[in-house]
């Protein structure tokens, strides 16, 4: 008995030191000049980031031998969280010196809160407008300053698996909405379910509703209206909404969808059970990787008046940032910056990504189905970020309630921009 | 010895380690999210003094849905003791009866309280699966395919879905309580009544609850204080929807703090959990103290 | 009557070997999964013991997984806990039951209120207190909230336990010269040798099976705890329940194991924890 109280007391006591001594150990850190880098991102095992990530911080480390960039990497959903909690808890101890986030609103928030450290400096001295164009950055431009660098560059797009379009007796992919309406039947027909979307994680519904609100309503009027200046209250927003429950009405979607998360859905398309797979086109590696011969197209137009064809939902939503408070943040916003190319350049590689950063290396290994993809990147005439990354966090999670509503059938076009026009303005 | 014991250095030194634990991770952050809940505040930025108006919008809001959850985790209390405790108390009853194997039923009845909640959350999420889980299997294999479900995707299966693995859990632990009451009924009085040749059931009725009302109480306590916290198993199945559906306090304060940045609202929460907590509490105090 | 109540026995007797075979079902279909692949679970033997026993699941969690780094972290923090818990609750339980001073009833309930406070309410001032003492990513970051909320239940069963250890034995003692530190910890401490038990295991099940604080207070991936553990392999494993099935076992059988050794006194201290109160 008295060793265990004696163990209790010393444990108490190292608890008293540690609790109160936590920081003197890191002083000794800047001997030799080495210097070690904190990254948080989400390029987790199974995400297909993931080599990119590694790749770049192994090319950078070689060229730069006193900087060491450890990396830590959390899943997508609890991230979201953490950073949140590590931002609004403040000290500099438990903040990476580089964090990777999403662009739009959800950095916004951060900038606003003097979290962020600018990178314009970085941006002038060492790359040009050629590098890395303008409109790359305008996702993450707060007040005419830069804040982060893009790591790749994605849109929603259509895949298809031709194997089973063949089946139904279609060669190519539907161009007109009447023609997919038409190649969906035949596919049923068939005893082929068209489409998966994951019902358990609403931003994949948003992968099908907003191309088709942009189709309807075109890129301006939607970013306008994502960036609070527009009205939801709009007849061809409704009209969008009622022609997404009307598909799955017909039963083009897989019913189990509604319970299932991406992975599963994902899994679903490339495992040959349906015969459309819409979302971004990070998946791109994935799909070509399938057993099937893969097509991509965007979602067909829906109203000529308002839209074209050459439009898409989309843009530079994952970049790098650093953090003000870190002791490091001069030295880590040049490494963030030149990190956030080299990713890029291997996202693109991998079939991960689309270059946000001008190539500047050998493409010739580029997968077909990536290059079918910056092709129709190149012919477009307008792009609306993502809504959720677009939105800050309040209102883009009410957005994400009335997408979901939409989803299960509670309310039809009607009461989607009646609500949002309530909720929102 | 008694001057030995009342000397202040003493008392300072035993209590000191429990208080400063207690009220540094206890109470003071009650009264921190107390103060936070007056203010419009995203965690991050400065915050802005408003008043009591989140407590009115959180009340009066649609899109929040606070009633809506609230309304839940009631629903989850209401089940839990008219549905799991006097399930529990029969399965008590009946193993307190000198039954053969009554250790053995015991412990595996028991066993569910063991098992980490994710664990269990997790097995239900299979067990739930729409295409290959262990329910819709069976519903097929006899025939009833129309019932088959996507349990937890559907708006009006998903609350039921998510409540039977929680009343399931705990079923097990109200029964270990209640047996425990039920074997201190002291032996004299059993046999007493049945020489007056009372049935089983007669004893049960006036001897055995009566003596038990205590441990009934308590028990009562538990599963509505229990239900208003619930959280890791909502968490892990639904996480609040599909649609809100199975929304209760608890995650309508997690998604409040970490989805949308509301760290005003999400304090708010906190302060009506904690006061819906203790409010119950005496309430069901005084309500079986004026039984007596 | 003889056969009325013969037959009321039949039908007890049934009733508990259903309510058996709802709560033993989900665990053993658990264990059988976690040994087969994908083509059996999904629709050639659902629930029959596994024609392959596929013992390569078990090696994805553990290696691929990281089931075993998670195992330690649990019992590192689930140890440190119940031995700060012990020796805190000890300590106050002896302020409150044999010193004197004027407001110890008081203060006594005031630890009680600790039975009724969600530990999920407090998640955002502890947040931000622990990131100021530079204490997240530790831990300490988890063991400080676990025992804090295993005092108030801790203190209960102590002070039930304390009362019930005569006066007498400590005026003896301090007759025989023992001071207030000797009473404490040559009388008191020996004697409450089963509170101590029934405290431990109270305080291990709550730390080992806590979710919500070891999911936002650590985000590094080697000190995660079983719960998260278990939470991101599911994420990652979605498609193959195989691996899942087998942490969801590596996870439990700690448990059931000592349960099956100890279930009396795991269960006695349940009863002790509510009832005492």
């Amino acid at each position: 008995m008295k060793k265990i109280l004696a163990l209790i007391l010393a444990l108490c006591t190292v608890f008293m030191f540690t609790a109160c001594g936590g920081s003197d150990s890191e002083e000794a850190a800047s001997d030799g000049d080495q210097v070690t880098l904190k990254l948080w991102c989400i390029a987790t095992e199974s995400d297909a980031n993931r080599p990119a990530y590694l790749q770049a911080i192994e090319d950078y480390e070689a060229a730069h031998p006193n900087v060491k960039i450890e990396m830590e990497a959390f899943e997508n959903e609890s991230y979201k969280t953490k950073i949140k909690a590590a931002m609004s808890g403040g000290s500099a101890e438990d903040l990476p010196d580089m964090f990777f986030t999403w662009s739009g609103a959800f950095l916004g928030d951060f900038v606003a809160a003097d979290k962020v450290a600018c990178l314009d400096d970085v941006y002038k001295n060492n790359y040009t407008s050629e590098q890395i164009p303008d409109v790359m950055l305008s996702t993450t431009t707060y007040d005419g300053k830069h804040y982060a660098a893009p790591t790749t560059y994605n849109i929603v797009a259509m895949y298809a698996n031709m194997d089973l379009l063949k089946e139904a007796g279609w060669d190519h992919i539907p161009a007109t909405y009447e023609e997919l309406t038409k190649c969906c039947d035949d596919l049923l027909a068939k005893d082929i379910i068209p489409f998966g979307c994951a019902g358990s994680e609403t931003w994949c519904v948003t992968e099908y509703l907003e191309p088709i609100i942009q189709k309807s309503i075109g890129y301006e009027d939607l970013n306008k209206i994502f960036a609070g200046e527009g009205t939801w209250n709009d007849e061809d927003i409704k009209k969008s909404v009622d022609t997404l429950q009307d598909m799955i009405d017909k039963g083009y979607f897989d019913p189990s969808g509604i319970a299932l998360g991406n992975d599963e859905v994902k899994a679903n398309f490339l495992a040959g059970k349906t015969a459309f797979y819409q979302n971004g086109t990070w998946n791109t590696g994935e799909v070509a990787d399938a057993d099937f011969e893969a097509g991509v197209a965007l979602f067909p137009l829906m109203n000529a008046d308002r839209a074209t064809a050459n439009q898409a939902i989309g843009g530079p939503s994952d970049v790098l940032a650093v953090c003000a408070d870190s002791p490091n943040a001069d030295l880590a916003s040049e490494v963030v910056v030149e990190l956030g190319k080299e990713i890029c350049h291997y996202n693109y590689l991998n079939a991960v990504g689309l270059p946000a950063w001008t190539p500047d290396y050998d493409t010739g290994d580029v997968k077909p189905l990536m290059i079918e993809i910056s092709d129709i990147v190149s012919k477009c005439d307008g792009m609306t970020l993502f809504g959720d990354t677009a939105m800050s966090a309040d209102p883009a999670q009410i957005y994400l309630d009335y997408v979901a509503k939409v989803y299960g059938g509670e309310i039809d076009g009607q009461g989607f921009i009646d609500g949002l026009t309530k909720d929102l303005q | 010895m008694n001057r030995m014991y009342s000397n202040r250095v003493y008392i300072a030194i035993f209590l000191l380690p429990a208080l400063v634990l207690f009220c540094g991770v206890l109470i003071a952050p009650i009264g921190a999210s107390g103060y936070f809940s007056l203010y419009d505040w995203n965690g991050l930025a400065g915050k802005t003094f408003i008043g009591f108006d989140n407590y009115k919008e959180l009340f009066t809001s649609d899109s929040i849905g606070f009633m809506k959850a609230l309304g839940n985790s009631l629903l989850l209390a209401g089940l839990s003791v008219f549905l799991q405790l006097p399930l529990a108390l029969a399965l008590a009853l009946a193993l307190g009866n000198r039954i053969k194997g009554e250790r053995v039923f015991l412990s595996v009845f028991f066993m569910p309280v063991l098992i980490s909640t994710v664990v269990i959350g997790q097995l239900w999420l299979k067990i739930y699966n729409p295409d290959y889980g262990i329910l819709n299997v069976a519903l097929r294999a006899v025939g009833l395919d129309n019932l088959a479900q996507i349990w937890l995707g559907n708006v009006s299966t998903a609350l039921p879905a998510v409540f039977v693995p929680i009343l399931w859990q705990y079923v097990g632990y109200h029964m270990l309580l209640l047996y425990a009451g039920v074997k201190s009924v002291p032996t004299e009085l059993r046999e007493a009544a049945m020489l007056d040749g009372a049935t089983n059931g007669q004893v049960n009725r006036y001897i055995v609850l009566p003596y038990i009302k205590p441990i009934i109480k308590i028990s009562v306590i538990f599963a509505v204080t229990g239900s208003l916290k619930s959280f890791d198993l909502i968490y892990v199945l639904t996480n609040g929807g599909p649609l809100h559906s199975t929304e209760v306090p608890s995650t309508l304060m997690i998604s409040m703090l970490f989805l949308r940045n509301r760290y005003g609202m999400g304090s708010t929460i906190a302060v009506l959990l904690i006061l819906l907590c203790f409010g119950f509490a005496l309430l069901i105090s005084v309500i079986f103290k004026e039984e007596d | 009557m003889r056969n009325t109540s013969k037959r009321k026995q039949i039908i007890i007797y049934i009733a508990l070997i259903v309510w058996t075979i709802i709560n033993i079902f989900p665990v053993y279909w658990m264990f059988t999964f976690s040994l087969k692949s994908n083509p059996e679970i999904f629709g050639e033997n659902i629930i029959g013991l596994p024609k392959e026993w596929l013992w390569s699941n078990y090696e994805t969690a553990l290696t691929t997984g990281n089931m075993w780094l998670y195992f330690m972290n649990s019992a590192i923090v689930a140890t440190a806990t119940i031995l700060i818990t012990l020796a805190v609750s000890l300590m106050a339980t002896f302020a409150l039951t044999r010193l004197i001073w004027k407001r110890r009833k008081t203060m006594n309930k005031f630890f009680m209120l600790g039975l009724t406070i969600p530990i999920h309410a407090s998640i955002v001032p502890v947040y931000v207190t622990l990131s100021r003492m530079n204490m997240l990513n530790t831990y300490w970051a988890l063991i400080i909230p676990y025992a804090a909320f295993s005092l108030a239940m801790a203190i209960l069963v102590c002070v039930g336990f304390m009362n019930e250890i005569p006066r007498e034995l400590d005026e003896s003692a301090c007759i025989d010269g023992c001071g207030v530190f000797g009473i404490f910890f040559r009388i008191i401490v020996p004697l409450m040798k089963p509170a101590v038990a029934t405290v431990g295991i109270y305080t291990f099940l709550q730390c080992w099976n806590e979710l919500m604080f070891a999911n936002v207070f650590i985000s590094n991936s080697a000190l995660r705890t079983l719960p998260v553990g278990v939470q991101a392999l599911s994420g990652q494993y979605t498609t193959e329940w195989g691996p899942i099935g087998a942490a969801l076992v590596l996870a439990t059988f700690p448990t059931l194991i000592v349960y099956i050794f100890l279930s009396k006194k795991i269960q006695e201290s349940f009863i002790a924890g509510a009832v005492k109160g």
